[in-house]
Protein backbone atom coordinates (compact mmCIF):
# COMPACT_ATOMS: atom_id res chain seq x y z
CA UNK A 1 0.00 0.00 0.00
CA UNK A 2 2.74 2.61 0.78
CA UNK A 3 4.90 1.85 -2.39
CA UNK A 4 1.72 2.47 -4.40
CA UNK A 5 1.24 5.36 -2.65
CA UNK A 6 4.65 6.87 -2.70
CA UNK A 7 4.54 5.98 -6.70
CA UNK A 8 1.44 7.75 -7.03
CA UNK A 9 2.57 10.61 -5.46
CA UNK A 10 5.75 10.75 -7.75
CA UNK A 11 3.31 10.78 -10.76
CA UNK A 12 1.10 13.41 -9.48
CA UNK A 13 4.16 15.70 -9.02
CA UNK A 14 5.33 14.96 -12.18
CA UNK A 15 2.19 15.87 -13.75
CA UNK A 16 1.97 19.07 -12.00
CA UNK A 17 5.58 19.93 -12.73
CA UNK A 18 5.12 19.45 -16.58
CA UNK A 19 2.33 22.06 -16.44
CA UNK A 20 3.32 25.81 -17.02
CA UNK A 21 -0.22 26.90 -16.05
CA UNK A 22 -0.56 27.11 -11.95
CA UNK A 23 -3.78 26.60 -10.27
CA UNK A 24 -3.34 29.84 -7.95
CA UNK A 25 -6.30 31.99 -8.40
CA UNK A 26 -6.40 35.26 -10.70
CA UNK A 27 -8.08 37.83 -9.37
CA UNK A 28 -9.49 40.52 -12.17
CA UNK A 29 -10.62 43.69 -11.28
CA UNK A 30 -13.43 45.11 -13.75
CA UNK A 31 -14.68 48.79 -13.75
CA UNK A 32 -16.94 49.75 -15.86
CA UNK A 33 -16.92 53.81 -16.07
CA UNK A 34 -19.51 55.78 -18.28
CA UNK A 35 -17.49 58.93 -20.05
CA UNK A 36 -19.07 62.07 -20.96
CA UNK A 37 -18.93 65.54 -21.30
CA UNK A 38 -21.65 66.36 -19.17
CA UNK A 39 -20.52 68.57 -16.01
CA UNK A 40 -17.13 68.27 -14.30
CA UNK A 41 -17.65 65.30 -12.17
CA UNK A 42 -14.97 62.70 -11.58
CA UNK A 43 -15.87 59.66 -9.48
CA UNK A 44 -13.33 59.94 -6.53
CA UNK A 45 -13.28 56.06 -6.69
CA UNK A 46 -11.40 56.32 -9.70
CA UNK A 47 -9.07 58.44 -8.56
CA UNK A 48 -6.10 55.45 -9.49
CA UNK A 49 -6.34 55.66 -13.00
CA UNK A 50 -8.23 59.22 -13.42
CA UNK A 51 -4.43 60.30 -14.94
CA UNK A 52 -4.66 57.70 -17.10
CA UNK A 53 -8.31 58.28 -18.06
CA UNK A 54 -7.41 62.54 -18.55
CA UNK A 55 -4.13 61.70 -20.46
CA UNK A 56 -5.99 59.35 -23.25
CA UNK A 57 -9.07 60.58 -23.29
CA UNK A 58 -11.04 64.65 -23.78
CA UNK A 59 -13.95 63.61 -21.48
CA UNK A 60 -14.58 65.95 -18.41
CA UNK A 61 -16.84 63.77 -16.11
CA UNK A 62 -16.13 60.07 -15.41
CA UNK A 63 -19.01 57.94 -13.40
CA UNK A 64 -18.25 54.72 -11.37
CA UNK A 65 -21.16 52.47 -13.00
CA UNK A 66 -19.67 48.92 -11.60
CA UNK A 67 -16.65 48.16 -9.94
CA UNK A 68 -16.24 44.03 -9.92
CA UNK A 69 -13.79 41.69 -8.30
CA UNK A 70 -13.61 38.35 -9.88
CA UNK A 71 -12.16 35.32 -9.09
CA UNK A 72 -10.73 33.92 -12.14
CA UNK A 73 -9.98 30.03 -12.67
CA UNK A 74 -9.00 28.86 -16.15
CA UNK A 75 -10.83 28.26 -19.05
CA UNK A 76 -14.32 29.37 -16.79
CA UNK A 77 -15.82 32.80 -18.23
CA UNK A 78 -17.31 34.99 -15.57
CA UNK A 79 -19.91 37.43 -17.42
CA UNK A 80 -20.47 40.89 -15.58
CA UNK A 81 -23.54 42.47 -16.64
CA UNK A 82 -23.82 46.45 -17.40
CA UNK A 83 -27.31 47.07 -18.55
CA UNK A 84 -30.02 44.56 -19.52
CA UNK A 85 -28.93 43.14 -22.74
CA UNK A 86 -24.79 44.40 -22.06
CA UNK A 87 -22.21 42.30 -20.40
CA UNK A 88 -18.63 41.47 -20.16
CA UNK A 89 -16.94 38.26 -20.25
CA UNK A 90 -13.63 37.60 -18.59
CA UNK A 91 -11.90 34.27 -19.22
CA UNK A 92 -8.47 33.46 -17.94
CA UNK A 93 -7.08 31.24 -20.48
CA UNK A 94 -3.04 30.95 -19.04
CA UNK A 95 -1.63 32.20 -15.70
CA UNK A 96 2.69 32.82 -16.26
CA UNK A 97 4.90 33.71 -13.83
CA UNK A 98 4.78 37.36 -14.34
CA UNK A 99 1.73 37.56 -16.75
CA UNK A 100 -2.08 36.55 -17.33
CA UNK A 101 -3.70 35.84 -20.47
CA UNK A 102 -7.44 37.04 -20.76
CA UNK A 103 -9.79 36.64 -22.90
CA UNK A 104 -12.06 39.54 -22.83
CA UNK A 105 -15.40 39.67 -24.52
CA UNK A 106 -17.62 42.53 -25.23
CA UNK A 107 -21.67 41.40 -25.68
CA UNK A 108 -24.77 42.79 -26.76
CA UNK A 109 -28.44 40.70 -26.54
CA UNK A 110 -25.65 37.39 -26.02
CA UNK A 111 -23.87 38.53 -29.14
CA UNK A 112 -20.00 39.10 -28.94
CA UNK A 113 -19.38 42.50 -30.80
CA UNK A 114 -15.90 42.43 -29.22
CA UNK A 115 -13.71 39.78 -28.49
CA UNK A 116 -10.18 40.08 -27.64
CA UNK A 117 -7.39 38.45 -26.20
CA UNK A 118 -4.55 40.29 -23.67
CA UNK A 119 -1.71 39.44 -21.83
CA UNK A 120 -1.72 41.47 -18.74
CA UNK A 121 1.63 41.77 -16.22
CA UNK A 122 0.29 42.92 -12.24
CA UNK A 123 1.16 46.62 -13.63
CA UNK A 124 -1.10 46.82 -17.02
CA UNK A 125 -4.21 48.32 -17.37
CA UNK A 126 -6.64 47.52 -20.67
CA UNK A 127 -9.45 50.17 -21.17
CA UNK A 128 -11.77 48.94 -24.04
CA UNK A 129 -13.70 52.14 -24.92
CA UNK A 130 -16.10 53.12 -27.44
CA UNK A 131 -19.70 51.59 -26.82
CA UNK A 132 -22.59 54.69 -26.79
CA UNK A 133 -24.15 55.02 -23.32
CA UNK A 134 -26.93 57.32 -23.42
CA UNK A 135 -25.31 60.62 -23.51
CA UNK A 136 -21.72 58.74 -22.86
CA UNK A 137 -19.08 56.64 -23.95
CA UNK A 138 -18.65 53.45 -22.32
CA UNK A 139 -14.94 51.99 -20.68
CA UNK A 140 -14.26 49.09 -19.48
CA UNK A 141 -10.85 49.35 -17.34
CA UNK A 142 -9.57 45.60 -16.29
CA UNK A 143 -6.18 44.61 -14.45
CA UNK A 144 -5.48 41.64 -12.94
CA UNK A 145 -3.58 40.36 -9.61
CA UNK A 146 -1.73 37.29 -9.34
CA UNK B 1 -32.49 77.53 30.05
CA UNK B 2 -29.26 78.84 29.23
CA UNK B 3 -27.13 75.68 29.60
CA UNK B 4 -28.81 74.32 26.90
CA UNK B 5 -27.59 76.10 24.00
CA UNK B 6 -23.99 75.16 25.67
CA UNK B 7 -22.23 73.58 21.87
CA UNK B 8 -21.09 70.80 24.58
CA UNK B 9 -24.58 69.63 25.83
CA UNK B 10 -25.73 70.05 22.30
CA UNK B 11 -22.81 67.92 20.67
CA UNK B 12 -22.93 65.31 23.38
CA UNK B 13 -26.68 64.72 22.44
CA UNK B 14 -26.04 64.78 18.92
CA UNK B 15 -23.91 61.95 19.86
CA UNK B 16 -26.22 59.98 21.98
CA UNK B 17 -23.87 60.34 24.97
CA UNK B 18 -26.60 61.94 27.17
CA UNK B 19 -28.97 60.74 30.54
CA UNK B 20 -32.30 60.64 29.82
CA UNK B 21 -32.83 64.02 31.94
CA UNK B 22 -30.33 66.14 29.81
CA UNK B 23 -32.20 64.18 26.41
CA UNK B 24 -35.35 65.41 27.26
CA UNK B 25 -33.91 69.25 28.19
CA UNK B 26 -32.20 69.66 24.44
CA UNK B 27 -35.22 67.97 22.39
CA UNK B 28 -37.27 70.98 24.71
CA UNK B 29 -34.74 73.55 23.66
CA UNK B 30 -34.54 72.45 20.34
CA UNK B 31 -38.39 73.31 19.69
CA UNK B 32 -37.84 76.60 19.57
CA UNK B 33 -33.98 77.57 19.35
CA UNK B 34 -33.31 78.46 15.71
CA UNK B 35 -29.44 78.52 16.59
CA UNK B 36 -29.24 75.17 18.25
CA UNK B 37 -31.46 73.42 15.57
CA UNK B 38 -28.94 75.54 13.16
CA UNK B 39 -25.95 74.02 14.99
CA UNK B 40 -27.68 70.37 14.94
CA UNK B 41 -28.61 70.61 11.32
CA UNK B 42 -24.40 71.21 10.71
CA UNK B 43 -23.15 68.66 12.62
CA UNK B 44 -25.72 66.09 10.76
CA UNK B 45 -24.50 67.30 7.16
CA UNK B 46 -21.01 66.89 8.21
CA UNK B 47 -21.82 63.25 9.76
CA UNK B 48 -23.08 62.19 5.94
CA UNK B 49 -19.98 64.37 4.30
CA UNK B 50 -17.92 62.15 6.34
CA UNK B 51 -19.60 58.76 6.51
CA UNK B 52 -21.17 58.72 2.91
CA UNK B 53 -18.33 57.98 0.60
CA UNK B 54 -16.93 55.11 3.10
CA UNK B 55 -20.42 53.70 2.93
CA UNK B 56 -20.43 53.73 -0.74
CA UNK B 57 -16.84 52.57 -1.16
CA UNK B 58 -17.87 49.67 1.66
CA UNK B 59 -20.84 48.49 -0.14
CA UNK B 60 -19.02 47.82 -3.42
CA UNK B 61 -15.71 46.07 -1.69
CA UNK B 62 -15.01 42.51 -1.61
CA UNK B 63 -12.01 41.63 1.07
CA UNK B 64 -11.79 38.05 0.65
CA UNK B 65 -8.51 38.64 -1.85
CA UNK B 66 -6.69 40.38 1.28
CA UNK B 67 -7.71 37.27 3.17
CA UNK B 68 -5.30 35.22 0.75
CA UNK B 69 -2.69 37.45 0.59
CA UNK B 70 -2.93 37.31 4.69
CA UNK B 71 -3.12 33.60 4.27
CA UNK B 72 0.17 33.24 1.90
CA UNK B 73 2.07 36.15 4.22
CA UNK B 74 1.44 33.71 7.35
CA UNK B 75 2.01 30.66 5.29
CA UNK B 76 5.75 32.12 3.77
CA UNK B 77 7.10 33.07 7.38
CA UNK B 78 5.78 29.71 9.34
CA UNK B 79 6.47 26.76 5.92
CA UNK B 80 9.41 24.50 7.31
CA UNK B 81 11.48 23.90 3.88
CA UNK B 82 9.53 22.16 1.18
CA UNK B 83 12.31 19.61 1.12
CA UNK B 84 11.83 18.74 4.56
CA UNK B 85 7.65 18.06 3.89
CA UNK B 86 8.18 15.97 0.99
CA UNK B 87 11.02 14.28 2.53
CA UNK B 88 9.35 12.98 5.59
CA UNK B 89 6.12 12.49 3.77
CA UNK B 90 7.60 10.24 1.17
CA UNK B 91 9.70 8.31 3.78
CA UNK B 92 11.45 7.48 0.94
CA UNK B 93 14.60 5.50 2.83
CA UNK B 94 12.28 2.72 3.93
CA UNK B 95 10.88 2.34 0.11
CA UNK B 96 14.56 1.90 -1.16
CA UNK B 97 15.32 -0.82 1.69
CA UNK B 98 13.09 -2.77 -0.47
CA UNK B 99 13.49 -3.89 -4.49
CA UNK B 100 10.49 -1.80 -5.84
CA UNK B 101 13.46 1.20 -7.06
CA UNK B 102 13.16 -0.82 -10.61
CA UNK B 103 9.58 -0.52 -11.42
CA UNK B 104 9.19 2.90 -9.76
CA UNK B 105 12.65 4.49 -11.54
CA UNK B 106 10.84 2.65 -14.61
CA UNK B 107 7.42 3.83 -14.36
CA UNK B 108 8.85 7.48 -13.72
CA UNK B 109 11.15 7.87 -17.00
CA UNK B 110 7.57 6.45 -18.88
CA UNK B 111 6.03 9.46 -17.47
CA UNK B 112 8.86 11.74 -18.35
CA UNK B 113 9.36 10.51 -22.00
CA UNK B 114 5.67 11.66 -22.38
CA UNK B 115 5.66 14.93 -20.54
CA UNK B 116 8.90 16.33 -22.52
CA UNK B 117 7.18 18.28 -25.29
CA UNK B 118 5.22 19.92 -22.54
CA UNK B 119 8.05 20.41 -20.06
CA UNK B 120 9.91 21.80 -22.24
CA UNK B 121 7.51 24.49 -23.11
CA UNK B 122 9.32 27.59 -23.01
CA UNK B 123 7.39 30.16 -20.82
CA UNK B 124 6.64 33.57 -22.70
CA UNK B 125 7.79 36.55 -20.83
CA UNK B 126 6.27 39.79 -20.89
CA UNK B 127 8.97 41.47 -22.87
CA UNK B 128 8.57 39.41 -25.85
CA UNK B 129 5.11 39.63 -26.26
CA UNK B 130 2.36 42.84 -26.98
CA UNK B 131 -0.02 43.47 -24.80
CA UNK B 132 -2.93 42.10 -27.23
CA UNK B 133 -2.38 39.07 -28.75
CA UNK B 134 -5.55 39.60 -31.57
CA UNK B 135 -8.86 41.73 -31.52
CA UNK B 136 -12.01 41.00 -32.91
CA UNK B 137 -15.48 42.53 -34.01
CA UNK B 138 -17.93 42.50 -36.54
CA UNK B 139 -19.63 45.68 -35.24
CA UNK B 140 -16.98 48.00 -35.08
CA UNK B 141 -13.51 49.49 -36.83
CA UNK B 142 -10.89 48.99 -34.08
CA UNK B 143 -7.90 51.20 -32.67
CA UNK B 144 -5.54 49.65 -30.44
CA UNK B 145 -2.99 52.14 -28.94
CA UNK B 146 -0.59 51.12 -26.22
CA UNK B 147 0.89 53.72 -23.75
CA UNK B 148 3.71 52.57 -22.19
CA UNK B 149 4.29 56.04 -19.78
CA UNK B 150 1.12 55.06 -18.66
CA UNK B 151 0.95 51.60 -18.48
CA UNK B 152 -2.12 51.22 -20.31
CA UNK B 153 -2.97 49.45 -23.49
CA UNK B 154 -6.71 50.96 -25.50
CA UNK B 155 -8.86 48.69 -27.01
CA UNK B 156 -11.22 51.80 -28.92
CA UNK B 157 -14.15 50.45 -30.93
CA UNK B 158 -14.74 53.07 -33.60
CA UNK B 159 -18.43 53.75 -34.82
CA UNK B 160 -16.89 56.04 -37.56
CA UNK B 161 -13.43 56.78 -38.63
CA UNK B 162 -13.11 59.93 -36.14
CA UNK B 163 -15.33 59.31 -32.77
CA UNK B 164 -15.62 62.06 -30.31
CA UNK B 165 -13.72 61.22 -27.21
CA UNK B 166 -11.36 58.92 -28.53
CA UNK B 167 -7.61 58.77 -27.35
CA UNK B 168 -5.53 61.75 -27.88
CA UNK B 169 -1.94 60.21 -29.15
CA UNK C 1 -16.13 38.73 26.88
CA UNK C 2 -17.91 36.48 25.30
CA UNK C 3 -17.01 32.89 25.57
CA UNK C 4 -17.46 32.46 21.65
CA UNK C 5 -14.65 35.64 21.53
CA UNK C 6 -12.69 33.88 24.29
CA UNK C 7 -12.62 30.32 22.67
CA UNK C 8 -11.41 32.30 19.43
CA UNK C 9 -8.61 34.42 20.70
CA UNK C 10 -7.28 30.92 22.62
CA UNK C 11 -7.34 28.94 19.25
CA UNK C 12 -5.96 31.90 17.70
CA UNK C 13 -3.11 32.14 20.31
CA UNK C 14 -2.40 28.61 19.55
CA UNK C 15 -1.62 29.56 15.94
CA UNK C 16 -4.97 28.47 14.44
CA UNK C 17 -5.15 29.87 11.42
CA UNK C 18 -9.06 29.12 10.88
CA UNK C 19 -9.82 31.06 14.05
CA UNK C 20 -7.62 34.28 12.28
CA UNK C 21 -9.80 33.53 9.37
CA UNK C 22 -13.27 33.63 11.25
CA UNK C 23 -11.67 36.74 13.08
CA UNK C 24 -11.18 38.18 9.75
CA UNK C 25 -14.39 37.28 8.72
CA UNK C 26 -16.08 39.42 11.54
CA UNK C 27 -14.02 42.31 11.54
CA UNK C 28 -12.14 42.97 8.48
CA UNK C 29 -15.12 45.24 7.33
CA UNK C 30 -14.95 47.42 9.81
CA UNK C 31 -10.74 47.48 10.05
CA UNK C 32 -11.56 48.72 6.55
CA UNK C 33 -13.69 51.48 7.52
CA UNK C 34 -11.46 52.83 9.68
CA UNK C 35 -9.10 52.79 7.47
CA UNK C 36 -10.61 54.20 4.30
CA UNK C 37 -12.28 56.93 6.17
CA UNK C 38 -8.79 58.30 7.57
CA UNK C 39 -6.92 57.71 4.13
CA UNK C 40 -9.44 58.10 2.00
CA UNK C 41 -7.55 55.90 -0.42
CA UNK C 42 -8.58 52.43 -1.44
CA UNK C 43 -5.39 50.95 -2.01
CA UNK C 44 -3.76 52.32 1.36
CA UNK C 45 -7.47 51.13 3.10
CA UNK C 46 -6.52 47.85 1.99
CA UNK C 47 -3.04 47.79 2.79
CA UNK C 48 -3.87 49.05 6.60
CA UNK C 49 -6.50 46.00 6.57
CA UNK C 50 -3.84 43.06 5.39
CA UNK C 51 -1.34 45.16 7.58
CA UNK C 52 -3.73 45.02 10.39
CA UNK C 53 -4.41 41.27 10.62
CA UNK C 54 -1.00 39.99 10.26
CA UNK C 55 -0.45 41.57 13.32
CA UNK C 56 -3.02 40.94 15.07
CA UNK C 57 -1.93 37.00 14.52
CA UNK C 58 1.29 38.01 15.68
CA UNK C 59 0.87 40.05 18.56
CA UNK C 60 -2.08 38.11 19.70
CA UNK C 61 -0.56 35.73 22.41
CA UNK C 62 0.10 39.01 24.24
CA UNK C 63 -3.86 40.07 24.42
CA UNK C 64 -4.87 39.05 28.01
CA UNK C 65 -8.39 39.83 27.29
CA UNK C 66 -8.80 42.97 29.44
CA UNK C 67 -10.37 44.45 26.31
CA UNK C 68 -12.95 43.46 23.79
CA UNK C 69 -11.20 41.66 20.42
CA UNK C 70 -13.09 44.84 18.81
CA UNK C 71 -11.45 47.36 21.12
CA UNK C 72 -7.98 45.88 20.63
CA UNK C 73 -8.07 45.45 16.91
CA UNK C 74 -9.52 49.48 16.15
CA UNK C 75 -6.89 50.22 18.69
CA UNK C 76 -4.33 48.87 16.40
CA UNK C 77 -6.20 49.76 12.83
CA UNK C 78 -6.04 53.54 14.33
CA UNK C 79 -1.84 53.33 14.96
CA UNK C 80 -1.23 51.03 11.55
CA UNK C 81 -3.06 54.20 9.85
CA UNK C 82 -1.57 57.04 12.13
CA UNK C 83 1.76 55.45 11.08
CA UNK C 84 1.08 55.27 8.25
CA UNK C 85 -0.24 58.50 7.74
CA UNK C 86 3.75 59.61 9.39
CA UNK C 87 5.49 57.42 7.03
CA UNK C 88 4.04 58.99 3.90
CA UNK C 89 4.23 62.38 4.88
CA UNK C 90 1.30 63.58 2.87
CA UNK C 91 -2.21 64.58 4.45
CA UNK C 92 -3.43 61.37 3.35
CA UNK C 93 -6.01 62.51 1.18
CA UNK C 94 -4.47 64.40 -1.95
CA UNK C 95 -6.44 66.49 -4.17
CA UNK C 96 -6.40 65.53 -7.65
CA UNK C 97 -4.69 69.01 -8.69
CA UNK C 98 -1.10 68.66 -9.61
CA UNK C 99 -1.20 65.38 -10.55
CA UNK C 100 0.31 64.46 -13.61
CA UNK C 101 -2.08 64.03 -16.35
CA UNK C 102 -4.58 65.83 -15.31
CA UNK C 103 -6.76 68.13 -16.76
CA UNK C 104 -8.80 70.60 -14.72
CA UNK C 105 -12.12 71.21 -15.60
CA UNK C 106 -13.52 74.51 -16.43
CA UNK C 107 -16.48 75.41 -14.83
CA UNK C 108 -18.15 78.15 -13.79
CA UNK C 109 -16.60 79.98 -10.56
CA UNK C 110 -17.16 78.35 -7.32
CA UNK C 111 -19.10 79.61 -3.82
CA UNK C 112 -20.66 78.59 -1.24
CA UNK C 113 -24.00 79.91 -2.71
CA UNK C 114 -23.56 77.59 -5.19
CA UNK C 115 -24.90 74.00 -5.59
CA UNK C 116 -21.79 71.86 -5.72
CA UNK C 117 -22.19 68.36 -7.53
CA UNK C 118 -21.73 65.90 -4.92
CA UNK C 119 -18.54 64.43 -6.35
CA UNK C 120 -16.96 67.83 -6.08
CA UNK C 121 -17.97 68.42 -2.56
CA UNK C 122 -16.58 65.31 -1.32
CA UNK C 123 -13.49 66.14 -2.57
CA UNK C 124 -13.20 69.30 -0.53
CA UNK C 125 -14.34 67.41 2.61
CA UNK C 126 -11.36 65.21 1.71
CA UNK C 127 -9.16 68.00 1.35
CA UNK C 128 -10.86 69.50 4.80
CA UNK C 129 -9.87 66.21 6.77
CA UNK C 130 -6.36 66.43 5.44
CA UNK C 131 -6.07 70.01 7.14
CA UNK C 132 -7.21 69.08 10.41
CA UNK C 133 -4.69 67.14 12.84
CA UNK C 134 -4.41 63.27 12.83
CA UNK C 135 -5.65 62.63 16.51
CA UNK C 136 -9.12 65.02 15.63
CA UNK C 137 -9.54 63.31 12.18
CA UNK C 138 -9.30 59.77 13.58
CA UNK C 139 -11.89 60.72 16.43
CA UNK C 140 -13.95 61.92 14.17
CA UNK C 141 -13.97 58.76 11.88
CA UNK C 142 -14.74 56.59 14.69
CA UNK C 143 -17.23 58.22 15.52
CA UNK C 144 -18.71 59.61 12.65
CA UNK C 145 -18.02 56.61 10.33
CA UNK C 146 -17.87 53.86 12.75
CA UNK C 147 -20.48 55.23 15.64
CA UNK C 148 -18.23 54.46 18.28
CA UNK C 149 -18.64 55.66 22.04
CA UNK C 150 -16.48 58.10 23.56
CA UNK C 151 -15.48 55.42 25.87
CA UNK C 152 -14.72 53.38 22.82
CA UNK C 153 -13.42 55.93 21.08
CA UNK C 154 -11.06 56.64 24.50
CA UNK C 155 -10.46 52.85 24.63
CA UNK C 156 -9.27 52.71 20.94
CA UNK C 157 -6.85 55.84 20.87
CA UNK C 158 -6.01 55.18 24.72
CA UNK C 159 -7.26 58.44 25.75
CA UNK C 160 -9.31 60.09 28.32
CA UNK C 161 -13.04 60.49 27.75
CA UNK C 162 -12.12 64.58 28.00
CA UNK C 163 -10.05 64.29 25.18
CA UNK C 164 -11.99 62.55 22.84
CA UNK C 165 -14.63 65.09 23.56
CA UNK C 166 -12.25 67.78 22.96
CA UNK C 167 -10.80 66.37 19.99
CA UNK C 168 -14.39 65.79 18.42
CA UNK C 169 -15.65 69.47 19.43
CA UNK C 170 -12.39 71.13 17.94
CA UNK C 171 -12.41 68.73 14.81
CA UNK C 172 -15.96 69.38 13.86
CA UNK C 173 -15.40 73.41 14.58
CA UNK C 174 -12.40 73.51 12.45
CA UNK C 175 -14.21 70.76 9.44
CA UNK C 176 -16.98 73.31 10.04
CA UNK C 177 -14.91 76.67 9.06
CA UNK C 178 -13.37 74.85 6.78
CA UNK C 179 -16.45 73.95 4.69
CA UNK C 180 -18.35 76.94 5.45
CA UNK C 181 -21.74 76.84 3.68
CA UNK C 182 -21.33 73.98 1.92
CA UNK C 183 -22.30 71.83 5.27
CA UNK C 184 -25.14 73.61 5.29
CA UNK C 185 -25.87 73.52 1.74
CA UNK C 186 -25.80 69.91 2.03
CA UNK C 187 -28.34 69.70 4.40
CA UNK C 188 -30.91 71.81 2.68
CA UNK C 189 -30.50 69.09 -0.56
Amino acid sequence: MKRISSLSFFAVILLLLSSSVTFAQVQARVRIIEASNEGFAVDPILRDVHSQLGSLFSFTSYRLLKDANLGLVGNRPVEVPVRPGKSVEVTLIGEYKNLVELRIRIKREGVSVLSTHVRLTSERTILIGGPRQGEGTLIFAISARF
Amino acid sequence: MKESCSGELLERFFDGEVTEGERSLVEGHLSYCRTCQHALKSMEGLRHLIKAPVDEVDEKENLYWVWQRIEREIQSREKPPWKEIVWHWLDVTSMLRKRVWVPAAAAIVAILLALAPSLLKKTPSSSDLSVVEYVESQSYNVMVYESEKENVTVIWLLESPEMEGAPQS
Amino acid sequence: MERDEAELISRCQKGNQEALKQIFDLYNKKVYRIAYGVLRHREEALDIVQEVFIKLFRSIKNFKGESRLSTYLYRMAVNTAIDHMRKIRKPALSSLEGEEGFQPAEGPEKGPDRIFLYKELEEKVNEALGKIPADQRMALVLREVEGLSYQEIADSMKCSIGTVMSRLHYGRKKMQDLLKGYVTQETEE
